[in-house]
């Protein structure tokens, strides 16, 4: 036996002006879940405790809550001493019930046709993993499109996908996915990496939409200009002014000893919006002994168009990127766009190693920088910790130059096309985070992935930064403390 | 409490597992359906946590012959032929609507149903979706359910049936904040599964609290075979509070084998012929009497092992299995489970025509809450069978009978009102009238019974039923009503196996010696109602 403290949120709407908190000191077992504490609670304190469950083995999705803010299955997450419970974010009933009943009546139901055709074997394993959803709710309580805009939520859209690869529905579910938002998802990811039964909704269902939402024409137009593009110019934005890869040569050289060598996948972000900050990153580079190899006929990696459900000139994409860094016999490749980097590590095959930034400078044991007087917050981008579960690296590095306030991690809305598709959207999303900035107190906000930078940017009073910029600053202001003595 | 919520249908389905929504699904075609369900619909129940599979003759090779004399033999011919004829004969019927309306089982090459073997079956005839086959199901069934005009009422929990002098016209439930609501029906559909949570260890959901063997009882209903209470041979055993969890029987269907703690193939002991794949009964007494003779893990199980099948097997056929395991730190690839007996289905029940019918006009039962299709034992498979074969029975059989007019006899709610009332002057919290129940059941009613250790649970019963129930706030109204039907359910249970002179498939009598099989028993059904209460002699044609 063991003891527990447990904070619970309380409410009953007709008691209670305002939701609290209550704490409680329970005994339970080794090896008990979030539900045996909830129990203890209901059976040996408090009987007016409301919460929903029944099967106590994660399978009838009737139990998921809030442990510490992060949506679980109470019967299957294990319980631990400080714990806070709190309901889903979704209407509450009351304390941890919340109103289900809508979200679910949200999700369509196969209407058999006149003929009949069983699914195939194959056709059964590729529905099976969107299948084993037990409609728990978890993912619309993390999607942050839902708080914004009216979307029938990710488990919808995954059950809207299952429904277009069974042959015995009769419906267009493609269309009415276009109907009910299927535009509106950033491919922030929350929704799987919430998932009890990790069920792959943006990649396995959300694009898988979109891509057959293209081939019946009904792309956004604003999605099909960037297709165009890339196929025109290799690129997913146009030019406007100098570019990152002509301002550099192919081999970027260390300043001092090389301790080792990577390539350099810049992104058509970095190389044509944002080419100040790779030049930055570059400069980073050097002072730790990393040459950099930049090949020139690198092109888009192709995460516009895979995001928007847009794959026919893909293959070309992957086959030049590949060539272009196995050509020069590159067994690592550096990203430093999140976007870039998930679609390099998740989406491509590639024969050699790929890299975040943040990754690299952190194994390459990086020369310190002095520590600047300022607070800042750190703004995790969707697809580098999602996509490429790098929470901890960015937050090493930038706690050796800055004052770091943590905030929740949210989508931006820059991702998943939404910036150009629904811009009412993106703004609403970036609205939010403007507001946790301010909460935070910060003076600056840090991130890794370019359309975050540049999209949080436009939102908020606050400089928004690469982190290799201010690791880049935390070394100038190093050189420039070192400079006196030098002079004496 | 307060203002009285009036619903009218034609037909009132009670329960929203596999055979309840069936029912609905059925009697929807015939006239206004309204479906309470005392979780939200489709969640609660043990239909979306059935693992293993759903038992169906669909190959050339096999037949409803066999089916029929495997459940007759497995249910130590016990159950009512003509119910388990009509489920052997309707049971592919029953899938190939689950298949029309979109449940994914999986399939072969050539694109038919895959089987796979179970305990007491001849042929391997069980269909399955991986291990979630009853949550296959019931996706598939709620999804139909939508697209059908039922009225679904979520959360409310049935606490007493209504009549109309001799008639079932109606139920009476509270929801969570202690509310009434009040339906009225031609006739009503008893579709609320089992009963296994008077048990210490259960597989069951918080559902399976034996309210329809209840609800059925105090309405004058007569109920068969209540001693007959299936212990599932594999279920986990630590951590402790998740004891009692389901392990499929699909995880020795795919080759699992049991080895006691010297590592002993031990079922070669109890049925070398079968094996691992015996029936339910002799497989959970094998295991039962392992641990009890000191050859069971420190844990207090058995080993149940697959790490001899390929991994890709393990994780596309028993996914949930790995899942669950890993939760708690086993990889099943790697080291072997760790299980034993878990109450898990109540064979007795409600007794039913082939239409459903109870002894009590206007009420219908289906599903677990039925008697006499599984009889002494039930096969594994056939449950999530029943579910749908007298799912439908009984939904048609309610929908096609006569319109009336319904009223309430308000006499009959004030009753329920004073009962409810005397919860908020009780001094008892239900939590530990259960608790006490469940460890005086297994302790008394479990694997292994004798008449003095019955007796004793039934005087334990009887005092808990002395005791005054409180309600601290009008949510937990619905606590007391449930344990005061978790104490008529084990009472039922613990009668009958007082009833029952012999052992007969899963009730064990070790007080007891006899000269017959099943097969020759001198006995038929036990009964219990209001009225009556025996054991059938007759000697069987």
């Amino acid at each position: 036996m063991k003891e527990l403290s447990v904070r619970v949120f309380r409410y009953n709407p007709e008691t209670d002006e305002q939701p609290h908190h209550q704490h409680y000191l329970v005994t339970v077992r080794e090896g008990a879940r979030v539900l045996h504490v909830l129990h203890a609670i209901h059976d040996e304190h408090d009987p007016s405790l409301s919460y929903r469950y029944c099967c106590g083995s994660g399978q009838c999705g009737s139990c998921a809550v809030r442990v510490n803010g992060e949506p679980v299955l109470a019967c299957t997450e294990e319980a631990r001493d400080g714990m806070t419970i709190e309901p889903l974010e979704l209407p509450v009933q009351k304390d941890l019930v919340v109103d289900m009943e809508p979200y679910l009546a949200a999700v369509s139901s196969l209407e058999p046709g006149e003929e009949v055709r069983m699914p195939t074997k194959e056709e059964v394993e590729v529905i099976k993993p969107l299948r084993s959803c037990i409609e728990c709710l978890a993912c619309v309580s993390a999607c942050p499109a839902l708080r914004v805009i009216e979307f029938a939520g990710p488990t919808a859209m995954r059950e809207d996908m299952r429904l277009s690869l069974d042959p015995r529905d009769s419906r267009d579910r493609v269309t009415e996915a276009v109907a009910n938002g299927l535009f509106t998802c950033t491919s922030c990811q929350a929704c799987w990496k919430v998932c009890p039964k990790d069920i792959e909704i943006p990649g396995k269902a959300i694009e898988k939409l979109r891509a057959l939402a293209n081939k019946k024409g009904l792309t956004l137009p604003r999605h099909q200009a960037v297709e165009r593009l890339v196929r025109e110019t290799g690129r997913s934005v146009d030019r406007t002014e100098t570019t990152f890869l002509e301002q550099v040569p192919e081999v970027l050289e260390p300043y001092g000893e090389v301790k080792g060598t990577v390539g350099f996948f810049v992104g058509c972000m970095y190389n044509m919006r944002l080419p100040k900050t790779a030049l930055d990153a570059m400069e980073v580079l050097r002072r730790n002994g990393i040459r950099v190899i930049i090949p020139k006929e690198q092109i888009c990696c192709g995460s516009p168009l895979i995001r928007t459900g847009q794959i026919g000139y893909l293959k070309t994409l992957q086959q030049r990127n590949i060539e272009a860094f196995v050509h020069r016999g590159i067994d690592t490749v550096m990203t430093m766009c999140a976007g870039c980097g998930s679609t390099l590590k998740n989406d491509y095959d590639c024969p050699f190693r790929v890299m975040d930034i943040n990754e690299v400078l952190l194994k390459f044991e990086i020369e310190p920088p002095a520590r600047l007087p300022v607070k800042a917050t750190y703004h995790d981008p969707c697809h580098l910790l999602r996509g490429q579960g790098i929470r901890t690296q960015p937050r090493e590095l930038m706690s050796r130059v800055v004052d770091l306030v943590e905030m929740p991690s949210i989508c931006c809305g820059s991702g998943g096309g939404v910036r150009s598709g629904v811009p009412q959207e993106a703004a609403a999303l970036a609205e939010n985070r403007r507001k946790e900035i301010e909460k935070t107190g910060a003076d600056i906000v840090i991130s890794s992935c370019p359309f975050c930078e540049f999209h949080i940017q436009e939102h908020t009073d606050r400089p928004v930064k690469n982190i290799t910029t201010v690791l880049l600053e935390g070394y100038r202001e190093k050189d420039k403390k070192k400079a006196p003595k030098d002079w004496a | 409490m307060r203002s009285d919520d009036v619903q009218t249908a034609h037909v009132l389905v009670i329960g929203s597992g596999g055979a309840g929504v069936r029912a609905a699904i059925e009697a929807s075609e015939y006239g206004e359906t309204l479906l309470v369900s005392k979780t939200l619909a489709g969640k609660g129940g043990c239909t979306t946590m059935a693992e293993g599979g759903y038992n169906a003759v669909l190959r050339e090779q096999d037949s409803c012959e066999i089916h029929f004399e495997d459940t007759m033999k497995g249910g130590a011919w016990l159950n009512d032929p003509g119910l388990v004829r009509i489920l052997v004969d309707e049971a592919p019927e029953r899938v190939r609507n689950l298949l029309r309306w979109g449940a994914v089982f999986d399939v072969t090459d050539s694109c038919e149903v895959a089987q796979r073997p179970f305990g007491g079956q001849r042929f391997p005839r069980t269909c399955y979706a991986g291990d979630r086959t009853g949550h296959e199901m019931m996706m598939t069934l709620i999804d139909r359910l939508h697209s059908t005009e039922v009225r679904v009422v979520n959360e409310v929990t049935i606490v007493s049936l209504l009549k109309d002098s001799e008639r079932v016209n109606g139920a009476l439930g509270i929801d969570r904040n202690g509310d009434f609501s009040i339906f009225l029906a031609d006739s009503v559909v008893l579709a609320t599964g089992g009963g296994t949570k008077i048990y210490d260890i259960s597989t069951n959901s918080s559902s399976g609290t034996g309210d329809g063997y209840a609800l059925g009882y105090q309405a004058g209903a007569e109920l068969i075979d209540m001693e007959q209470v299936q212990f599932h041979p594999t279920g986990a055993v630590f951590p402790y509070d998740v004891r009692g969890r389901l392990v499929t029987e699909a995880v020795r269907g795919e080759g699992g084998v049991l080895k006691n703690a010297t590592g002993e193939r031990f079922m070669a002991r109890y049925d070398p012929d079968r094996m691992e794949l015996s029936t339910r009964d002799v497989v959970a007494r094998a295991i039962a009497t392992e641990i009890l003779e000191g050859r069971g893990t420190k844990n207090g199980g058995v080993f149940l092992d697959v790490t001899h099948l390929p991994r890709t097997q393990v994780e596309t056929r028993l996914p949930v299995m790995l899942e669950q395991f890993l939760q708690f730190g086993v990889d099943i690839r790697e080291e072997p489970m760790e299980v034993a007996p878990t109450a898990h289905h109540i064979m007795g029940g409600l007794r039913i025509t082939g239409h459903g019918e109870t002894t009590v006009p206007g009420l219908y039962a289906c599903g677990e809450v039925a008697g006499g299709v599984h009889g002494a034992n039930r096969l594994g498979g056939n449950a999530l069978a029943d579910t749908q074969v007298f799912g439908k029975r009984a939904g048609e059989a309610a929908g096609t009978a006569k319109m009336r007019k319904n009223e309430a006899d308000f006499g009959q709610i004030e009753a329920v009102r004073k009962r409810l009332e005397a919860f908020t002057v009780g001094d008892v919290h239900p939590s530990t009238v259960v608790r006490s129940l469940q460890t005086a059941m297994w302790e008394g009613a479990g694997i292994f019974r004798n008449a003095a250790n019955l007796e004793k649970t039934l005087g334990i019963i009887g005092h808990l039923r002395t005791l005054r129930l409180k309600a601290a706030t009008p949510a937990n109204l619905v606590d007391c009503c449930i344990a005061g039907h978790m104490l008529v359910c084990a009472t039922l249970v613990v009668k009958g196996a007082l009833l029952r002179k012999e052992s007969r498939g899963a009730h064990v009598r070790r007080d007891i010696t006899q000269a017959w099989d099943g097969q020759n028993s001198p006995y038929g059904h036990t009964y219990q109602s209001l009225s009556r209460e025996g054991i059938e002699t007759e000697v069987k044609s």
